[in-house]
């Protein structure tokens, strides 16, 4: 058990951060102008662009489906994302598993009935990577997917927390998650008030974990405030330019 | 990328030859240039360019390391250039391979001189720290995030401009070391080293469209190209690397005035770079 302090006695995280605060939100839509839709999401140090290509055609005949749309995921790391050069920045087993984790999440919340014999790609690139990549991805591949047009059931969001020095915080950075404590992502789809992705890693007595989800939904639906703000301006900003 | 008609390839054609271009440049006029510095913190060295729709970062990363056995007194310089799916959606899996592998051997070709490490544009001598045994192994990563053409002369302008960003950091060595002991090597957190960016090369490609040539060419003027040139010229004229891509063959004299077009047209291209790197520099302070 590490003696670190990651919780002062004052109630301080080692950023500076309550327990209960989230890192600084950032967004951005429209970053890659060739793509259909994009969106850069940045949570704290990490930094995440997300490019949407679709509906188009299926590239591959034997995947199309006759009664809805092929969703697709790749999620890549740049070498220069995390603190020691990564060799190998796509095909590694944790990137293949995150790409399935966003593809279901997105999936699930696309109307796909909707683009029936079509494919929807999303592409997600990590710049930089601080902890939290996973939910920075989703938020992001969620504002890119508003950029593109594409009908949805609702927006998803997503946000970690943890439990360390007996205190359940949110949006944990790098270095709390590499501290050994439990480490819970939820993904929530915040107007009907559902839960899409679920998971975490060591362990957690049960009703503390339902205190850490608890949070961790918390923050899910201020992101979701969050990215409708930026929604918003976005649409106000067509309008102008569009003269309306 | 959508497949261009018969109409709109006839029309890219015949406003080169009048030195008319799709968004209004003459033939020899680059794009806009913006360059951002300092953008990925954890790496020693950063920079994002924007050459139109096309956007590329590069980051250096210095790592402690041993020279080669055959080079004791020169560091290690690695060329990787990734291109991210964003960009396409061929690049995805292993589709952006086979360009990612022909932009870092390019780049590697104009920036690191040859074999013998001669004529580079960075100076591997200075990497070293302690001759034969530690030195500073430099990694220079592109990722390309968005692709509208023109992706060499966008990575080493990013290559550049993350170069001058680069603070390598002060290595105090421990004073008594013999034989083949590895010296204990304190890195300092305070001190910097900058390194000195005149010498590093730009490089101009000059697409061959019809009988004419365009500098800095859109996704769509390069779907129509014969052949092109990527020259690398540095501050001083000198041309430090050339590639030809391209199935088309080009007369020799053709080559050689490219060439000399090239060398014009990068005394504009240096100034205009290095006046947006120190603004970027600035604004990053």
């Amino acid at each position: 058990m590490s003696k670190t302090e990651y919780v002062s006695p004052e109630g301080l995280r080692l950023d500076g951060r309550r327990p209960m605060e989230m890192r600084q939100l950032r967004a951005e839509i429209g970053t890659v102008s060739r793509a259909n839709g994009s969106a850069v999401f940045e949570m704290g140090n990490t930094k995440v662009i997300a490019a949407v290509y679709g509906p188009r055609e299926v590239q591959n005949r034997s995947q199309l489906i006759n009664d809805h749309a092929l969703v697709r995921c790749e999620y890549s790391m740049a070498n220069f994302s995390t603190g020691d050069r990564m060799r190998k920045p796509k095909g590694d087993r944790r990137s293949t598993e995150i790409s399935l984790v966003i593809r279901q999440t997105m999936e699930a919340c696309i109307l796909t009935h909707l683009m029936p014999r079509s494919q929807i790609d999303i592409f997600v690139q990590v710049l930089q990577a601080d902890g939290g990549t996973r939910s920075a991805c989703i938020n992001a591949a969620t504002l890119a997917l508003a950029d593109a047009g594409i009908p949805m059931r609702d927006i998803v969001t997503s946000c970690s927390a943890g439990y360390l020095n007996s205190t359940p915080l949110l949006d944990l950075n790098y270095i709390e998650d590499s501290a050994g404590g439990p480490d819970v992502t939820v993904g929530i789809l915040p107007k009907l008030d559902k839960v899409t992705l679920l998971q975490m890693d060591a362990k957690l007595p049960v009703d503390i974990f339902e205190n850490v989800m608890g949070l961790a939904i918390e923050g899910c639906k201020a992101i979701a405030n969050y990215i409708r703000e930026v929604l918003l301006e976005n649409t106000k900003q067509l309008e102008y330019r569009r003269g309306l | 990328m959508v497949g261009l008609s018969v109409g709109e390839k006839h029309f890219i054609q015949c406003g080169i030859a009048q030195d008319l271009r799709l968004d209004g440049r003459k033939r020899l006029t680059y794009r806009p240039i913006y360059v951002e510095t300092g953008i990925i913190p954890q790496a020693h060295g950063s920079a994002r360019v924007r050459l139109g729709a096309t956007d590329v970062i590069a980051s250096v990363k210095a790592e402690l390391g041993k020279p080669s056995a055959l080079q004791p007194d020169k560091g290690k310089i690695a060329v990787y250039v990734d291109c991210s799916p964003t960009a396409a959606p061929m690049f995805e899996g292993r589709g952006g391979e086979e360009l990612s592998t022909e932009l870092s051997v390019a780049l590697e070709r104009c920036l690191l001189g040859g074999k013998s490490g001669a004529g580079a544009g960075i100076d591997p001598t200075s990497l070293v720290v302690v001759e034969g045994k530690v030195c500073w192994d430099l990694y220079i990563d592109g990722l390309v995030i968005s692709s509208d053409g023109n992706l060499l002369d966008a990575l080493a302008a990013a290559i550049k401009a993350a170069l001058s960003n680069t603070g390598i950091p002060k290595v105090d060595v421990a004073a008594e070391t013999t034989g083949d002991e590895q010296p204990e090597v304190n890195i300092s957190d305070e001190e910097f080293l900058q390194f000195d960016t005149s010498g590093i090369p730009v490089i101009v490609t000059l697409t061959k469209v019809g009988k004419h040539y365009i500098v800095d060419a859109t996704s769509e003027e390069e779907s129509q190209m014969s052949s092109a040139i990527s020259i690398s010229v540095n501050r001083k004229g000198h041309v430090c690397g050339l590639t030809k891509r391209g199935g088309a063959g080009l007369d020799p004299s053709i080559i050689l005035d490219m060439i000399s077009v090239a060398k014009h047209v990068s005394e504009q291209l240096i100034n205009k770079l290095d006046s947006e790197i120190a603004a970027a520099e600035a604004s990053e302070e």
